[in-house]
């Protein structure tokens, strides 16, 4: 697990070393720390927007002895495509994941983009612009961790959550190709619901079911 | 560290956000002297920031974010303020982590905005502009060395003491006889100020109505 302070002092570290100005990013814990939701995590997932930085970074993470970890990737992801980088310290207990683009099956969109309000500059040439809350609720609900699920209950409950911006980004996720977008989403929101966990307004459950039903009925019909 | 160091990192994280004491107090259900030693104790820590709110009363800030040495350009942007009416709140934010900011990149960070209440705010930062060549290096960067001599002459009408813009800035910012007019916001131009308009070039989205708050200023306060 990383903190924030020991975070900061990485990033700093890693921005004084970057020749030029780079942009990434954050998804999950580490957007959710910079956020003030969360006070460490294990993974710092970023996502780049060319191969280009993503290997700048990645041999700057070299020089600072981290190294590459393609077993981690297997046994974290699978053989699923879109898979990130996974550089660790050898005696670290976190580790970077270094996504381009796509993350996974979740597609880091324009709207994402543009919600991502906060940047955060480290060291100079390090430029990190946070995912905004919505936006890891939804990527966090198409996985099927336990700790994501802690992350959601967090989000929900720290944040005010606008349920229309979570219904489109989840219409557009699927609209990009990430099939299983909305029923993550449904899944989880009712789970969580019906454990009287967090509190999601009854027309978005409605809202999402109507999207589902519409996604079934596309698929059956070009079948 | 201070004994029992994680015990408070939780305590800090399920408090998230702004209390008075007697709110604290409520919270924790625990008396007023017992809210006053965990405020004392999670300043230590760094976790508390204190500011006042209405009628001088005591409001603390509690987040695990305090902790992190950075700035922002809106926080110092606001600190440079001489009155609350030409402080800004925005929902986006840009922070910097282990470095000062300078008043000359606070400048560019507003003109950057393109939008109006930034530029009437932003005109009293040329009573602090210390390091022009800064300045010019920064706004040739981004293509606003122009809209900076502009808005300087606006500011040297409206504002006591601002300090002479040196020469060689001047000159080198003067338009050359092809160049076409630019705006600072899109769109807007200036009824009152058609001359400065004409001199360099660029359409000054004020008018002498935008800026009557600096007419109302006390200017001992802020030296």
């Amino acid at each position: 697990m990383i903190n924030i302070n020991n975070q900061e002092i990485l990033f700093n570290e890693i921005g004084r070393k970057l020749p030029k100005k780079l942009i990434a990013y954050s998804i999950g814990g580490t957007a959710m720390m910079l956020l003030g939701l969360k006070g460490e995590t294990k993974d710092i997932d970023l996502v780049f927007d060319n191969e280009i930085d993503r290997s700048l970074f990645i041999k700057i993470l070299e020089e600072m002895n981290f190294r590459k970890d393609e077993r981690l990737v297997i046994e974290n992801y699978g053989l699923k495509k879109n898979t990130p980088e996974i550089l660790r310290l050898g005696s670290g207990d976190f580790m970077f994941d270094l996504f381009l683009k796509k993350i996974v099956t979740s597609f880091f969109s324009d709207g994402m983009k543009e919600r991502a309000r906060h940047t955060y500059e480290f060291g100079g040439n390090f430029v990190i612009k946070a995912a905004d809350p919505h936006d890891i609720l939804i990527m966090k609900s198409v996985t099927s961790r336990l700790k994501d699920l802690e992350d959601i209950i967090e989000i929900v409950k720290k944040t005010s959550i606008n349920w229309e911006i979570i219904v489109l980004e989840a219409e557009e996720q699927v609209r990009l190709g990430n099939e299983t977008a909305i029923m993550g989403l449904g899944e989880k929101l009712e789970k969580l619901a019906n454990q009287k966990i967090i509190n999601v307004p009854k027309d978005v459950h409605a809202k999402i079911w109507k999207l589902f039903s519409k996604q079934v009925k596309d698929k059956k019909g070009v079948k | 560290m201070i004994k029992g160091y994680n015990k408070y990192v939780g305590l800090v994280d399920s408090l998230h956000g702004f209390y008075t004491l007697e709110t604290l107090a409520d919270r924790l259900k625990i008396n007023r002297t017992r809210a006053i030693y965990v405020i004392h104790r999670l300043r230590k820590l760094w976790y508390v920031k204190t500011s006042y709110g209405a009628g001088n009363r005591r409001l603390y800030s509690i987040s695990l974010m305090n902790k992190q040495n950075r700035t922002s350009y809106l926080e110092e942007f606001n600190k440079n303020m001489p009155n609350p009416s030409l402080r800004i709140r925005d929902d986006e934010n840009y922070f910097v982590y282990g470095r000062k900011l300078k008043v000359e990149e606070e400048l560019i960070y507003a003109l950057n905005k393109k939008r109006i209440r930034y530029v009437i705010s932003c005109l009293f930062l040329f009573r602090k502009i210390e390091d022009w060549h800064l300045l010019y290096n920064m706004a040739k960067k981004e293509n606003l060395s122009r809209q900076i001599s502009a808005l300087y002459d606006v500011a040297r009408i409206f504002i006591r003491k601002v300090r002479r813009m040196p020469e060689r800035f001047r000159r080198l910012t003067i338009p050359k006889k092809n160049d076409k007019y630019i705006f600072i916001v899109d769109g807007f131009s200036s009824d009152d100020f058609k001359e400065i308009e004409r001199k360099w070039k660029v359409y000054i989205p004020l008018n002498r109505d935008d800026l009557e708050e600096y007419n109302l200023l006390k200017y001992d306060k802020h030296k």
